[in-house]
């Protein structure tokens, strides 16, 4: 379940062209609160964020595809509920 | 569903309730540097209110140096008002920490915690709360005033310390940037100067230099009989490391020679750790200016967010998760910067909090 929240945010993060150390930056300034080994471990679906946490993970990702001229590819908690449950049930 | 992690720190949720009487500003969980920002945003807005302000602790776990750091801003803000802040059941261990620091000559403590206060400044039971704060590096106020209580809590805990220093490397250059006071600043600009002493060569060679008896020292030859002369006999200068790398060192000076016993040396290693948090973390160094700037910048953003969270909290009765949620979709559906708008909001109250927090630069604790 986790794993498919955050599948696809490294790959975001690499398409965004931002480090690891560049999110974790991004992520900090919008009042992130882990580390950044967390951060990464959130990343690789190790680690399960809080959907507070995902969303300022989502919402880093986001601003940075802004400003490369995209619109907020990177799917927030909110959107993603209904297809987690959906991939919960057998 | 998305669950909650269980095993992150500094977990921290303020509330305000605003009675006929007083503004009561709850704090349930820890306060740390991450969280700081958060409880300075409410204390911002519960003063805006012009009523009595109480801060309650009762349910506070954990609060760090940046967090005390934050309730002297609030403490100075309405003292520049003739008025008081009201701390309501801090801790026993607060308790301490807001005499060790001078902060109760500010306040008003109200149901501080019963119990032996003695044991609550042992290693151990500093250790376990201290170990708790995790922070970021950067020239940033609440970091300096963190550093300014750290310091002070290290003279006064340590036994035999008359004072206390945090040396950094700034620039290619040693610099001290938080000391207990002047004369320890300048017991430090010697050995600057000199380009020898154990605080510098801790500080490059990333290793512990105790100085027990300096009557017996001959390691610095011109250093020494300097500190000698200013009626220091012992000095323990321990590294601050950051990616591994040395970057500073914490200074225990003391007028007693061989001051410092093993259950000492123990205590300045947990404010090394301690200090070494403060201002290097999540594997990133100090000493690259442009980093430190960087991070300047983040924590000026993250503060503002936490404001415009807390005006937000205030006018909407919500809480700091859906005020967040709130700056979060504006930003989504309008595409402008989560932080611009964020400095909106914090920018239309009447006193900026950025200008509260350069205004108290010069702490009683900030020997620069």
């Amino acid at each position: 379940m986790a794993r498919q929240l955050s599948d696809g945010l490294d790959r975001a993060r690499r398409d965004a062209g931002l480090s690891h150390g560049e999110l974790w930056m991004r992520y900090f300034e919008l009042g992130g609160m882990s580390t950044a080994l967390q951060l990464e471990a959130f990343l690789y679906g190790a680690l399960r964020p809080t959907a507070n946490d995902y969303d300022v993970v989502a919402h880093a990702l986001n601003e940075r595809f802004v400003e490369l001229g995209g619109n907020h590819p990177v799917a927030y908690s909110e959107d993603e509920i209904d297809a987690l449950e959906e991939e919960a049930t057998p | 569903m998305v669950t909650r992690g269980d095993d992150r720190l500094g977990q921290l949720e303020v509330t305000i309730s605003f009675g006929e009487d007083e503004v009561v500003v709850g704090v349930n969980g820890e306060v740390d540097l991450a969280t700081a920002a958060d409880l300075g945003a409410a204390l911002t807005a519960a003063l805006e209110r012009g009523s009595p302000a109480v801060v309650d602790l009762t349910a506070t776990r954990f609060m760090g140096v940046a967090g005390l750091r934050v309730l002297e801003i609030g403490a100075e803000q309405l003292a520049a008002r003739g008025r008081r802040l009201t701390i309501r059941s801090p801790s026993v261990l607060v308790s301490r920490m807001l005499d060790i620091t001078g902060l109760v000559d500010i306040l008003n403590v109200e149901g501080a915690g019963e119990g032996p206060t003695a044991a609550s400044t042992s290693a151990g039971g500093l250790n376990g709360h201290l170990r708790k704060v995790s922070a970021i590096p950067a020239d940033d106020d609440v970091v300096d005033g963190a550093l300014g209580l750290l310091v002070a809590l290290a003279r006064a805990t340590v036994g035999g310390a008359d004072g206390v220093s945090v040396s950094m490397r700034r620039r290619g250059h040693l610099t001290s940037v938080a000391a207990t006071d002047q004369a320890i600043l300048e017991l430090d600009a010697l050995q600057y100067a000199n380009a020898e002493g154990p605080c510098v060569d801790a500080a490059i060679e990333g290793r512990r230099f105790h100085a027990e008896a300096l009557d017996h020292e001959n390691r610095w030859p011109a250093f020494t009989p300097q500190a000698r002369a200013r009626g220091i006999n012992a000095i323990l200068s321990s590294p601050l490391v950051a990616e591994d790398r040395p970057v500073g060192s914490l200074n225990i000076y003391s007028r007693t020679a061989s001051a410092f016993t093993v259950k000492d040396q123990e205590l300045a290693s947990m404010f090394v750790t301690e200090t070494s948090r403060l201002l290097g973390h999540a594997g990133v160094g100090v000493t690259d200016d442009q980093l430190s700037e960087r991070l300047t910048r983040a924590l000026q953003t993250r503060r503002s967010i936490a404001q415009a969270q807390g005006v937000l909290m205030e006018r909407k009765g919500i809480g700091p998760d859906e005020a967040y949620t709130l700056l979060r979709r504006f930003s989504r559906e309008t595409n402008q910067p989560l932080s611009e708008r964020a400095a909106d909001i914090a920018g239309s109250t009447r006193r900026l909090p950025s200008s509260v927090v350069h205004e108290q630069k010069e702490g009683p604790w900030l020997a620069s």
